[in-house]
Order: structure tokens, then C-alpha cells, then sequence
């Protein structure tokens, strides 16, 4: 007898929400199958990556090929502009890392005014990622989906400490799209779209940031939330579970110390920026196995690989 | 589908013959359900059983071992669902056609790659030789080279001339080759002494080959998915993989392999993409054109995480790890081998840039609270694993930091190690590297260190084992204090629910203070609250004790019996001197004192202690970690219970805990728990455990909701104990109800009461 594979094909699908306006507007999320599950339906949507340019790009992007891409760009928003270069990429992450009051403790003004040069200096949506403390993301994120309301951004992201005021501020009032972040924990993610939704945010505003991590740093917990995640909302009908998710994987991977340790002070392990790309690839490779419907990634190298493996998956 | 080993156990002759080597039918059968022992051991199964069993037991998908690494094997599709058990292997592909130069050269890069990352060896395990048709000399050189490198090999070739020349130039190869043109020709080249790759332009295709090839009695193969194309490939990855677990597809139930030397041929980057998406669903060989350290260190760490057991944390493997170049005249930070952990503290260490000595001591892989609250993380083990590693001879710094939130071993572990300065660290990662960069550190040692009495006399190091005289045990004077509680005299022999309260424990501050300066008053209010609150056992939990614990808990047992009227007590703590101790001035009137606890593994010998004692044991189902499923949990209860009753316990006395888990993190696996406490009940045995676990982590208002509907659930299974907190109003009123339903109280309009 031949054989004949089963599909599995989901009546619940996976909300479509739409960054930016315009030519350039991205589609998140609109699959009613497991990640590039294409035997078992056709994917509506293909997942997006997207670019990080941290405020202190200007320093940090040393790595030689990084540096030699952003070649020319004295300021960040030239930098944004030449992003958008890179094939494939569909929008535009803002990472104000600088901003943390235990950092440089960039003011909100500038962070506003930063957000607002970059917002003009490019056509692909923008999504603004925070600093992690919780008072300052909150202000950043009302004063920056203030000043581009009508831009249709993604503040990145309300997380449980602060939901309240940036899920009235970004959605409610500034009509913008919002994350919300949790701790790598399927039931965490659950309750804080809960009581997003509760509070009266569209589903269809809500991004999840259900976590991040590099591969080889408790990666599996990322991977089994993901693929429990994608599981309860496509299986179960989920509707606290159906909005996409986005994941950074940048700010992760170039932080390990595989990625960073100089060639100097470990001869064996070759050229650091190599090294780098290969781990931000495969952390977002695995992200969008596990689940991710968009990955945040930083190397034009390392964006090349993903966005010709996703063209040839979907 | 997999069978169960209960359901074996019915068609067993269950007659406890022990011909086939294992003491009674029951614990064959768990034997045979996990594929420990073959059905046909037993002389006296019958022929039908034999037939219906071994299709039934045949694994969903085949184990292959090949040159010493195992592949296959999967039960699940998501590592939630349970665990991967065969990780993935890696291999660089050469081809026959490489002159000598570049094939040496490629196979010497393969072998630079060779580190430990987590107690495993990370490298790539398998050289793919393709031949490249120059010829069968050309094919068996290349292999033999490979070969010569100490790692398996793989060998492509359609040509079945080729295969069976190669079989002669290395063993323990893997042919890959066969389609629906050749499988016979192929299959008679290798004639079984070599593991067969099948290949084919579909799915289809390849599942009539595998098909042709298990009927010419080969089931010894490997399935190569790669397709032409990157999306036909995974679909195959995936397709094969989900027949066979999902749809029970025998002829599907095979290791997979995937090129990516194929699908994106010269592009690495994409190749390590591929690579990491295969490694998630469902590719067991990869074989990639190259494998440095810029692909291996994220390839292979992915591969750890997934192929870690969800139910058994990463651990590191003890001793010591110096960082940001320190050497033995630096410090030293001490903490546990919970991976995690591990790479928490060792990052802010790092960036800290202060030069540290990291000592990673043995603490079965759990997070630090939970180490020292089960007892696998105290001064002894500290001592222990100080002496193991040599610590003190290999570092000449004297500096020792521990964990914040371990600050209460600073005493005993400056006691045990009485030359080093001890100081207590920050309680969160985060606050090292201010920590350390401050200098903290070094200044509380010096504090320490000039504290020190210059002759302060060496205590004489007491061996557990050492004879001990319980008769000289010194206890202050026990004071009767009229609190306005009585303890009910109980029947030991009642059905009644047991209600073992849980509020005495050591992981209180009060208590945990009150049980330091022997101060009564505490612990006598909690227990007068649990007692009004209708528990029947109070829980004494005294911790670690290592100093004093026999001591400590007689005069905690005099206490607690004296002031409420013998009330009686499960002795809970992992130092057995202390339960000895409690157990010999321990008044058996309500009921026989309660060992907390043993378990299947490195507890298993509190069984003997209650066993010389006649004391009752709480024995968790669990080994080293929680237990995978129910198969494992009924054979740690059969063990244990086969050790009891060589000790000649009562089983009845043998309390079995299948450990209820939270349902924030392990919701899927609630109903087993419900189902292993049916499992005992069946066999006619007592249940017990830490209920109020599930809700762990829940909002206040919703753990009573939580806890009471479980174990409404759980008594309907027959569950006949719990360790919770009989404060919990809504719990108490909803056991007293089931009581009622049970059976086991006669009802009154005003049975709450009671």
C-alpha cells in the first residue's frame, strides 16, 4: 500500500498584525500551521526579520565587516537608512540601550528626538526596544508613540511591571502596536496578554516577546516555550496565545562570550566576527523552528543567511 | 503506540517465579514496558502474549548504534512532550576525488575542533566520504584515511561494487546509497555488516524501498531525506518523523539523515542555519561541508539544550573554574552545579573583570534555595567536595565566598573549614559585579580572618557513621504551656484522611530562628494553629542540622508530643541521627512516627531506618530528578517497596509520594500524577505528598481554589495523605467533605466542625 502523509492542518490561526504604513506596511503573524509547516498548508505569511541599530551603534558595530557595511554613516540615522539595504529586511528596530539609568542613562528627549530622526530618515516600519528598566521604558515609550503617532510602530515591549501605562499610553491613546514581554514562561505570556486585552487593547495591537536567549544559554526553555506557545494557540484555539511572536535575537548573541572573546585571548576559536554571525544565525534559525514569526538581528551577513533560508522554506 | 507496563502485567503469569532473573511478575513487566529486558525471558508467557507484546512493544522508532554513538530512538515529536534521547550527530563531508594534500588537510581541520562544553565532548562525530566515481581504490583510500581519524564514516555511493569494496576498509560504516534502482544489489553489498542509507526522489518512493528492504529482512538503515530542494527536504525531515511517532508508521520509524552540502552547496552561513533548523526538527546526521569553532560552538550548545531532559536540569560538572584569568592566589566563589546557575554567575563574574576562582560543588543540578533545602547543599557537601577536589592544596587564596541566599551555612562551613575566610555573597547574580568591584569581598575575609581566635582548638571532625550515644543527648527543660489547644486522640488505624501539616519547616525565618536558639514559642504557636486547623500530623522539618540535629529533634518532638497530647509527627530532615533520635522519645498513642522521607535513590537507606524503627516512611517515586513518566514512578515505587518489604515493613507503613508537580511549568503532566496515585490505590497502597506544590507560584486568592479542587481529584484516586498547610480553609473543608463522600466519616449537618 503507499504511503500517504497525514497533514495537520489548525482551524485557529496565528493574528495578523500590521506594522508601519504604506508601500512598506509588514504583516506579522497569519499562519494556521507550525513554522514552515508548508506540506501541511501553504504559509500566508512569510516570518520578517528585522534590523537592530542600537543608540550606541555608532560605537559598538566594530566588528570589521559590520563597520565596513555602515562605512560613511556618521549618525544614526544614516546608519537606519543604510539598513534598509539589506536584503530582505522588513523593518527597523531601534534599540535604546543607552537610555538605562545604569548605563549611560540617555535622557527621554534625546531618546525622542532620536526616535523621531530615524523615523524620518527611513521607509520601513519602526520598532522601538527599550532599556529593560521599567519607569524608563514606560516614559519612553509613551513620549516616543506620542510624538510618531500615526507612524504605526511597535513599542518593544510592556512587560508586567508596566503594562498598565505603556499598554494606555502606545495603544490606547497613540493608537501604536505594543509587545508584551515575559520571562521565558508559557503561562506568564498568557496572563500578561490576559490583561492587555482586559484592560482594552486590541489583540490585534499585541506582539509577544515570550522571551529570548542565545543558543547554549538555556536555549531549550526559549524552544519549548515557543513550541508550546505556537501549540496551545494553533491546537487549543488559544485566543490569549494567537498573537505573533518577536523575538530579539541580536541583543543576546552578540553579548556571549563566544561572539565577543577576541582571537587574541582564544587563538583556537579563529576570527570573533565569524563567530558572531554563525551564533546569531543559528539562535535565529532556532527561533523561527521553535516559533518566532519575526526575529530582531543585527550582522548583514548573518540577515542574509535567514532571509534566503525563510525564501527557500516558505 | 508504546504499552504500558501494567498492561503487560495482565497477560503475565504472575506467579513470582523469578526464573527470569527479577523478583516478582510486576517488576518484569516495568522492565519490559521501558525495553529493559526482552518479553521471551519469561519461560511462561504464552504464545499469543509473546505475539501481541512484541509488535506492541516495538519502539515507534528504531535505535541504531553506530561507531559508538547511538541514533533514533525518539518517542516524542516537542522535547516538552517528554525528552529527545538521541542527540544529533555532525559530519564533514571529503570526497574521493580530493587529491592527498586537500583530503589530509580537511581531515585535520575536522579533528581541530575537540573541546568539553557541559561534561560532554563536543565534536564532529562523522566523516561523509562521497564518492566522487574515481574509482573503487580511490573510494576505499578516502574511507580508510577517514577512518584513521578515530571518527565514524559515512560513505555515499550508488555504486553496490563500490559499497562492498569499501566494507573491507574501516567497520562500523554507514552506507548511503540505496534507492529504488538498487536497494537489492546494495543491499546484498553490504550483507548486514554495515548501517544502509536510503534515499529517493519522494517520500513515497523512499517508504517503498524502506519497505522492500525491511521485507529482504534488513531493519539495520538510516533515511536520507535530502530532496532537491531546502523546502522538499524539511517537509521529508518532518514527514518522516511525524509518521512514525505520530501516525505509528513502522516503516518511517528510522534515523534520518540531511546534507546540507546539497541543499546549499558553498554557503556556510546558510548551511549553520539549516543545520540549527534540523536540529530542532528532526535531522539525527547532518552533514555539513565545514564544522570550525565559528559554526561548532553554536551548533553544538543549541544541540545540548534541546537534547537536555526537561525533567533534569543541566548540570556542570564540580570543581574549579578560573576566571577572567585568575590564578590560585585569587579568590574563591562557591555555588551550585545547576547549569544555569552556573552561567548566571560565571557571566557576571566575568564581567566584573575581577579575577575569581568559580568552585562548582556537586548539588545534584538545583538551583541553590532548593539545594539546601533538600539537603544537597550544606557544610558536609561542602567539606566533602573541598576534600574530593583537593581545594585547599590546588588554590592558595583563603578568601571563600558563598551564596547570599545561602547565608545560613556561613557558620558550619567556616566550622568544617576552619583555615578559609567565609564570607556571604550577594543573594542575586546582578549584584556581583558592583559586589566585586567594590571589593567586598576581600574586605569581609580580612574582617573574618582577624576575627579568628589564633588558637582557637580544632573540633574533632564526627563521622555520620561514627557509634553515637543517644543517652547524652542534652536538651533544655520541655515547659507544658497551656496554649487552649488540645490534639484529639485519633485512631491509627482510621480511614480519615491524613492531614500532615506543613507549617513547622525550617525554610521559615521564625521557625528557622526559633529552631537556632531552641526557642519554644514559635513553634509551639504554629503547631497550636495547625491542630485547631485539623491536621493530624505536624511536620517537623529541622533542615540540614548537621551540628545538632539529634538534639534538636528530641527536644522538638518532646516539645510538640508534651504540650498537645501526644500529637503525632513525621520526622523531616535529611540528618537520619536527628530521626533516630526524635523516634526514641517519640509516644506512638495516635500514631507511628513518620519518616520524611526516602526515595529511589541516594535515600533509598531512610526505608532501612524506618524499617529498624517501625516507624511509618514517605517514599517519593523520584531517583534522581522527577520521574518521566508513570512507567518510571511505579518502578522506583516497586523498588522501593521490594526493599521494604525485605526489611520486613508493612507496606501499609510505606507511603508512597508521587510527587505533585507545578502546574505553572508542568501543567501537561498533572494527570499522570492523578493517575499514578490510582496506580498505587490499586495495588492497595498509602499516598501521600506535597499537594499545595501545584499552585506554587499562583496569586494567593487562587492556590486554595487550586489546591482543594486537586485533591478532590487526587482522593478520588485514592490519594490517603497530604503534606500541606491545614490553615487553608477551603482545603480543609473540601477533604473533610470527600471524607464524607468516601465513606470514612459518618455525616452530621455539622461535620465541618470536626
Amino acid at each position: 500500500m503507499p504511503f500517504e502523509p497525514k497533514t495537520q492542518v489548525f482551524n485557529s490561526k496565528i493574528n495578523t498584525i500590521v506594522l508601519g504604513t504604506g508601500d512598506k506596511a509588514v504583516q506579522i503573524g497569519g499562519n494556521n500551521v507550525l513554522p514552515f509547516y508548508s506540506f501541511d498548508a501553504p504559509i500566508e505569511n512569510a516570518p520578517k526579520v528585522g534590523v537592530e541599530i542600537t543608540d550606541e551603534a555608532l560605537e559598538e558595530y566594530v566588528q570589521p565587516k559590520l563597520k565596513a557595511f555602515y562605512d560613511g554613516c556618521n549618525t544614526l540615522p544614516e546608519m537606519a537608512a543604510r539598513a534598509q539595504d539589506i536584503q530582505g529586511v522588513s523593518f527597523l528596530a531601534l534599540h535604546l540601550k543607552g537610555a538605562d539609568p545604569n548605563g549611560r542613562n540617555r535622557s527621554v528627549d534625546e531618546c525622542v528626538a532620536l526616535a523621531e530622526s530615524i523615523a524620518g530618515a527611513i521607509e520601513l516600519p519602526l520598532v522601538i526596544m527599550g532599556c529593560k528598566d521599567i519607569e524608563k521604558d514606560a516614559e519612553l515609550f509613551t513620549k516616543i508613540s506620542e510624538k510618531l503617532s500615526g507612524k504605526n510602530i511597535l513599542v518593544l515591549s510592556a512587560r508586567e511591571e508596566n503594562y498598565k501605562t505603556v499598554g494606555a499610553s502606545a495603544a490606547l491613546a497613540y493608537g501604536q502596536k505594543v509587545g508584551a514581554e515575559s520571562a521565558v514562561d508559557i503561562n506568564l505570556a498568557k496572563q500578561l496578554n490576559t490583561v492587555m486585552t482586559q484592560m482594552g487593547v486590541n489583540p490585534a495591537s499585541i506582539v509577544m516577546q515570550a522571551g529570548s536567549a542565545a543558543a547554549g544559554y538555556g536555549f531549550e526553555y526559549l524552544a519549548s516555550t515557543l513550541e508550546r506557545i505556537k501549540l496551545a494557540a494553533l491546537g487549543q484555539g488559544d485566543a490569549q496565545l494567537q498573537m505573533p511572536i518577536m523575538t530579539p535575537v541580536s541583543p543576546e548573541t552578540w553579548g556571549v562570550k563566544e561572539s565577543i572573546m577576541p582571537e587574541a585571548e582564544m587563538p583556537e576559536w579563529g576570527d570573533a566576527e565569524e563567530r558572531g554571525i554563525e551564533m546569531e544565525i543559528a539562535t535565529a534559525s532556532a527561533c523561527l523552528a521553535g516559533g518566532s514569526d519575526a526575529v530582531i538581528m543585527r550582522h548583514p551577513d548573518a540577515i542574509q543567511a535567514i532571509v534566503r533560508m525563510i525564501d527557500e522554506l516558505v | 503506540m508504546a504499552v504500558k507496563g501494567l498492561d503487560i502485567f495482565k497477560l503475565s503469569p504472575k506467579k513470582n517465579c523469578k526464573e527470569c532473573g527479577v523478583p516478582t511478575c510486576m517488576a518484569f513487566c516495568m522492565k519490559v514496558a521501558q525495553g529493559a529486558l526482552p518479553i521471551t525471558k519469561c519461560p511462561y508467557m504464552s504464545e499469543e502474549a509473546i505475539a501481541l507484546l512484541s509488535e506492541a512493544t516495538a519502539p515507534p522508532m528504531k535505535s541504531l548504534e553506530v561507531a559508538g554513538h547511538k541514533l533514533g530512538g525518539e518517542t516524542v515529536l516537542f522535547r516538552h512532550d517528554k525528552t529527545f534521547v538521541s542527540r544529533n550527530l555532525y559530519a564533514v563531508s571529503v570526497g574521493s576525488g580530493m587529491d592527498d594534500e586537500t583530503l589530509d588537510a580537511k581531515l585535520s581541520d575536522i579533528q581541530k575542533v575537540d573541546y568539553e562544553r557541559i561534561g560532554e565532548r563536543e565534536y564532529v562525530e562523522f566523516v561523509f566520504v562521497l564518492d566522487e566515481g574515481k574509482g573503487a581504490d580511490k573510494l576505499s583510500g578516502a574511507v580508510q584515511k577517514a577512518a584513521a581519524t578515530g571518527r565514524g564514516v559515512i560513505v555515499e555511493t550508488k555504486d553496490p561494487e563500490a559499497a562492498g569494496a569499501v566494507l573491507n576498509s574501516a567497520r562500523d560504516l554507514i552506507i548511503n546509497g540505496a534507492d529504488a534502482s538498487n536497494w537489492e544489489q546494495m543491499n546484498e553489498a553490504v550483507q548486514g555488516k554495515a548501517v544502509l542509507g536510503v534515499g529517493g526522489s519522494s517520500i513515497q518512493e523512499i517508504y517503498d524501498t524502506v519497505q522492500n528492504l525491511e521485507k529482504a529482512g534488513n531493519k539495520t538503515l538510516i533515511i536520507d531525506v535530502t530532496a532537491g530542494s531546502i523546502k522538499e527536504t524539511f517537509a521529508g525531515a518532518v514527514q518522516v518523523r511525524r509518521g512514525a511517532i505520530k501516525d505509528s508508521v513502522r516503516t518511517l520509524g528510522y534515523p534520518s539523515l540531511v546534507n546540507m552540502t546539497k541543499l546549499a552547496a558553498g554557503d556556510v552561513h546558510l548551511q549553520t542555519a539549516l543545520a540549527a533548523l534540523f536540529t530542532l526538527k528532526y535531522g539525527s546526521i547532518l552533514v555539513m561541508e565545514k564544522m570550525s569553532y565559528a559554526e561548532s560552538l553554536p551548533l553544538h550548545s543549541l544541540r545540548q539544550n534541546i537534547y537536555t531532559d526537561p525533567q533534569k536540569p543541566m548540570k556542570m560538572e564540580p570543581g574549579i573554574y578560573p576566571l577572567n584569568g585568575a590564578t590560585p592566589d585569587d579568590p574563591c566563589m562557591l555555588t551550585v552545579d545547576f547549569a544555569l546557575t552556573y552561567f548566571l554567575v560565571s557571566g557576571e563574574i566575568e564581567r566584573s573583570k575581577v579575577p575569581i576562582n568559580l568552585l562548582i560543588t556537586d548539588a545534584s543540578g538545583m538551583s541553590v534555595l532548593t539545594a539546601w533545602a533538600a539537603g544537597k547543599f550544606s557544610a558536609s557537601s561542602v567539606k566533602k567536595f573541598f576534600d574530593e577536589c583537593q581545594i585547599s592544596e590546588k588554590i592558595k587564596s583563603r578568601t571563600l565566598v558563598i551564596p547570599g541566599k545561602a547565608a545560613v551555612l556561613k557558620g558550619e562551613i567556616q566550622e568544617k573549614l576552619p583555615d578559609w575566610n567565609v564570607v556571604v555573597g550577594t543573594r542575586e547574580a546582578v549584584e556581583i559585579v558592583h559586589y566585586l568591584k567594590d571589593g567586598e569581598h576581600e574586605k569581609a575575609a580580612a574582617a573574618v580572618a582577624a576575627s579568628k581566635q589564633p588558637a582557637a582548638a580544632k573540633k574533632t571532625e564526627v563521622s555520620p557513621d561514627a557509634p553515637f550515644d543517644f543517652d547524652k543527648i542534652v536538651i533544655p527543660d520541655i515547659q507544658v504551656v497551656d496554649i487552649g489547644v488540645t490534639y484529639r486522640q485519633r485512631d491509627p488505624e482510621s480511614k480519615k484522611f491524613v492531614v500532615i501539616g506543613e507549617r513547622i519547616h525550617c525554610i521559615s525565618p521564625v521557625i528557622r530562628a526559633a529552631m537556632e536558639k531552641m526557642d519554644p514559642e514559635p513553634i509551639l504557636k504554629r503547631a497550636a494553629e495547625q491542630i485547631r486547623a485539623g491536621a493530624t500530623y505536624l511536620d517537623v522539618n529541622i533542615g540540614p542540622a548537621e551540628s545538632n540535629g539529634p538534639e534538636l529533634m528530641t527536644w522538638a518532638v518532646r516539645l510538640l508530643q508534651e504540650n498537645f497530647n501526644n500529637v503525632p509527627l513525621a520526622l523531616d530532615t535529611a540528618n537520619k541521627r536527628a530521626i533516630e533520635a526524635g523516634i526514641r522519645v517519640y509516644n506512638r498513642t495516635n500514631g507511628k512516627p513518620i519518616v520524611n522521607s526516602a526515595d529511589a535513590g541516594s535515600r533509598m537507606s531512610y526505608i532501612d531506618l524506618a524499617a529498624a524503627n517501625d516507624a511509618i516512611v514517605v517514599a517519593l517515586c523520584s531517583a534522581d530528578g522527577i520521574a518521566k513518566d508513570n512507567e518510571e514512578r511505579m518502578m522506583h515505587c516497586h523498588n522501593m517497596l521490594e526493599h521494604g518489604l525485605s526489611l520486613g515493613m508493612d507496606p501499609k507503613d510505606m507511603w508512597f509520594d508521587p510527587l505533585f508537580l507545578v502546574v505553572k511549568g508542568m501543567q501537561d503532566k498533572q494527570m499522570d500524577v492523578l493517575e499514578a496515585i490510582r496506580m498505587f490505590a490499586n495495588e492497595g497502597l498509602n499516598t501521600t505528598g506535597g499537594l499545595s506544590n501545584n499552585s506554587n507560584g499562583a496569586p494567593k486568592a487562587v492556590r486554595p481554589v487550586m489546591d482543594s479542587a486537586l485533591v478532590a481529584m487526587a482522593m478520588m484516586q485514592g490519594l490517603t495523605s497530604a503534606i500541606v498547610n491545614p490553615n487553608d480553609r477551603r482545603l480543609m473543608e473540601t477533604i473533610k467533605s470527600c471524607d464524607i463522600f468516601k465513606n470514612n466519616e459518618l455525616y452530621s449537618d455539622s461535620y465541618l466542625e470536626f
